[in-house]
C-alpha cells in the first residue's frame, strides 16, 4: 500500500483528533480537544483570537509538538509517521509564505518536487491556467498581488491531491472577488470528494459552507455539530438570545458561547 | 532534496549582488595591500591572499547566511516547507549546502584575483588545497552564523549581532595578530576563528611546509565547527514567534 492509497477508504475518517493538549511552557493552549473529519466533509474550527485554533492545526500539520492525546491522518499516527502524514495533507498557512525571490513557476516546481508530482512544462502550464496565473509564471512571488499570492498558495496546497486540505483563515485580507473564488474552489473540492479542515472568523461563510463546525475557546471545544444543529440546540440559550438581532445565526451561537468581550 | 537545492540555488542566483559584495571586500584588501611596503608589513602576498579569503568567506557566512535564514523564518517560509514531506534535516541541509557552494565561488574568485594582482603562479595542488581550506573555513563561519540565528529570533537583531561578531572577529584577527595589543591578544588572535583560518590558508599556500602547529590549528577549526554546529542545530527555533 502506498502513501497515496492510505486513508482513501471512504468509510474511515481522514482525520482523528483525540484528547489533544498543547502547552507552551506553563500556558495550556489546547485542552483535551477531540474531533474527526470524514471524507467529502468541510469542517470548520471556529474560535476567537487566541482560542487555540492555530495550535490545533499546528499539531495536525506537525509544526507544534503536543503534550498529550493522539492525531491520526488517514489512519496513521502523526508522531510515528510524520513524513507520510504530511504527504497526505495540503496546507495553507495563515500567511502566504514562499521565498519572495522565487518566481511562480519555480515555486510550483519546488513543491511538485517535494510531493513527487509531475512537473513537466505541460503540467505546470495547466496548473497556472487553472489559477489564472499563466501570464505571471515568470513573476517573482513578491510581485504578485495579495489575491494572486493566495491563489498560488491554495494551488500549491492542492498540487498533490491531498487527502485533507487544511486552511488557516484562508479569506483574511481578500477582496470579495478573491473570497468568492476561494469558496468556489473549496466547494468544488468537496464535490470531488475532498475533505477540508479550515479556520475562519467569518461565521456567515462557515454557516454557508461547512458541513460541521467545532466552536473552540480558551483551548476547549465548547460545541461540535452541523451549523443548523448548533443553532437549534442553542437558540433558546439566554446568552445566545441576547446576542441575536432577529433570527438566531451561527454567529449569535458563537458570541453566546464564547462571550462578547474583545480578544487580543 | 533535489527540489530544495534547486530552489535554494535559484535564490542564491537572484541574490548575486550580495555575492559580489562578498568578493568586493577581499578585492579591496588585495588591492590595498598590493605594494612592496604593504607586502612587507602584511607578511607577504600569500598571507594577504589568505587574509582576503578569510574575510570573504566570513562575511557571507556570518552576515549573509544567518540574516537570510532569519528573514525566511520570520516570513514563515521555513514553516511552509516544514508542512511538506521534507524533513527539517533536508531543509537545513539544502540551505547549508548552497551556502557552501557560495563560499567556494567566493574563494575561487578571490584566489584568482589575488594570484593575478600579486603576479603569483599557483599550482593546481595549491588551488585545490586553498579551495579545500575555504570549505573548512566556510563551514566554521557557517556554524557561527547558524549559532547566531539559533540563539536570536528576530532578523533585525540577528543582523546587528552578526555585524558585531564580524567586526569583533575582524579586529581580533587583524590587530591581535599584529601584536599591537600585546602578547596575550596575539595568542588569542591566532587561536580565534579568523586567526586559525588565516594560519590554515598560509599553510596550504606554502605547500610542503605543514607542521605540528598547522595540525593543531586544523584541529581547533574542527573543534569550532563541532561546537557551533552543535549549538546552532540543537538550539534552532523554526518559528520566530
Amino acid at each position: 500500500m502506498t502513501t497515496e492509497d492510505l486513508g482513501r477508504d471512504d468509510a474511515s475518517p481522514v482525520l482523528e483528533v483525540e484528547h489533544l493538549s498543547v502547552s507552551y511552557g506553563t500556558t495550556q493552549a489546547v485542552k483535551d480537544v477531540g474531533f474527526e473529519i470524514r471524507r467529502g466533509e468541510i469542517f470548520g474550527l471556529l474560535g476567537p483570537n487566541g482560542a487555540g485554533k492555530t495550535s490545533t492545526l499546528g499539531a495536525i500539520e506537525g509544526l507544534t509538538s503536543f503534550t498529550s492525546g493522539s492525531i491520526r491522518v488517514g489512519g496513521l499516527d502523526v508522531r510515528k509517521h510524520g513524513a507520510q502524514t504530511r504527504a497526505m495533507l495540503g496546507v495553507q498557512l495563515q500567511a502566504t509564505s514562499f521565498q519572495p525571490q522565487l518566481t511562480v513557476i519555480q515555486i510550483i516546481e519546488l513543491f511538485a518536487g517535494l510531493y513527487g508530482v509531475d512537473a513537466s512544462p505541460q503540467a505546470l502550464h495547466e496548473q497556472l491556467t487553472v489559477i489564472g496565473l499563466a501570464g505571471e509564471a515568470k513573476k517573482a512571488f513578491k510581485q504578485l498581488s495579495g489575491g494572486q499570492q493566495q491563489r498560488l498558495s491554495l494551488s500549491i496546497a492542492l498540487l498533490h491531491d491531498p487527502l485533507l486540505l487544511v486552511l488557516d483563515e484562508p479569506t483574511t485580507g481578500l477582496d470579495p472577488q478573491s473570497r468568492r473564488h476561494l469558496w468556489s474552489r473549496i466547494e468544488k473540492r468537496r464535490e470531488d470528494g475532498g475533505s477540508i479542515l479550515l479556520t475562519t472568523h467569518s461565521m456567515e461563510e462557515a454557516q454557508a459552507v461547512c458541513n460541521r463546525v467545532a466552536i473552540i475557546d480558551d483551548g476547549w471545544v465548547l460545541a461540535t455539530g452541523e451549523p443548523q444543529q448548533l443553532i437549534e440546540r442553542y437558540k433558546d440559550d439566554p446568552l445566545v438570545r441576547a446576542a441575536a438581532r432577529g433570527a438566531v445565526t451561527l454567529e449569535d451561537v458563537f458570541i453566546g458561547l464564547t462571550g462578547g468581550a474583545l480578544r487580543d | 532534496m533535489t527540489a530544495l537545492l534547486r530552489a535554494d540555488f535559484h535564490v542564491l542566483r537572484k541574490n548575486r549582488r550580495s555575492l559580489i559584495m562578498s568578493i568586493l571586500l577581499p578585492y579591496l584588501i588585495l588591492v590595498s595591500t598590493n605594494s612592496v611596503q604593504s607586502e612587507q608589513s602584511f607578511g607577504g602576498a600569500l598571507f594577504e591572499i589568505g587574509l582576503a579569503l578569510t574575510y570573504g568567506v566570513a562575511s557571507t557566512s556570518i552576515m549573509g547566511y544567518p540574516l537570510a535564514l532569519a528573514r525566511d523564518r520570520e516570513n514563515g517560509v521555513l514553516q511552509r516547507l516544514r508542512v511538506t514531506p521534507a524533513t527539517t534535516k533536508e531543509i537545513m541541509g539544502s540551505r547549508l549546502a548552497v551556502q557552501m557552494v557560495a563560499n567556494l565561488v567566493i574563494a575561487l574568485a578571490v584566489l584568482s584575483l589575488g594570484a593575478s594582482i600579486h603576479h603569483l603562479h599557483l599550482s593546481i595542488v595549491q588551488y585545490l588545497l586553498v579551495l579545500l581550506a575555504s570549505m573548512v573555513g566556510g563551514a566554521m563561519f557557517l556554524a557561527i552564523g547558524q549559532t547566531l540565528v539559533a540563539l536570536i529570533k528576530t532578523a533585525d537583531t540577528v543582523n546587528s549581532a552578526a555585524r558585531l561578531v564580524y567586526i569583533g572577529l575582524t579586529l581580533l584577527g587583524v590587530f591581535g595578530a599584529s601584536g599591537a595589543l600585546g602578547h596575550s591578544w596575539q595568542v588569542a588572535s591566532s587561536w580565534s576563528p579568523v586567526g586559525t583560518l588565516m594560519t590554515l590558508f598560509a599553510s596550504v599556500l606554502h605547500v610542503g611546509a605543514w607542521n605540528t602547529h598547522d595540525s593543531e590549528t586544523l584541529l581547533a577549526i574542527v573543534g569550532y565547527i563541532a561546537v557551533f554546529t552543535g549549538i546552532g542545530v540543537t538550539q534552532f527555533k523554526w518559528d520566530a514567534r
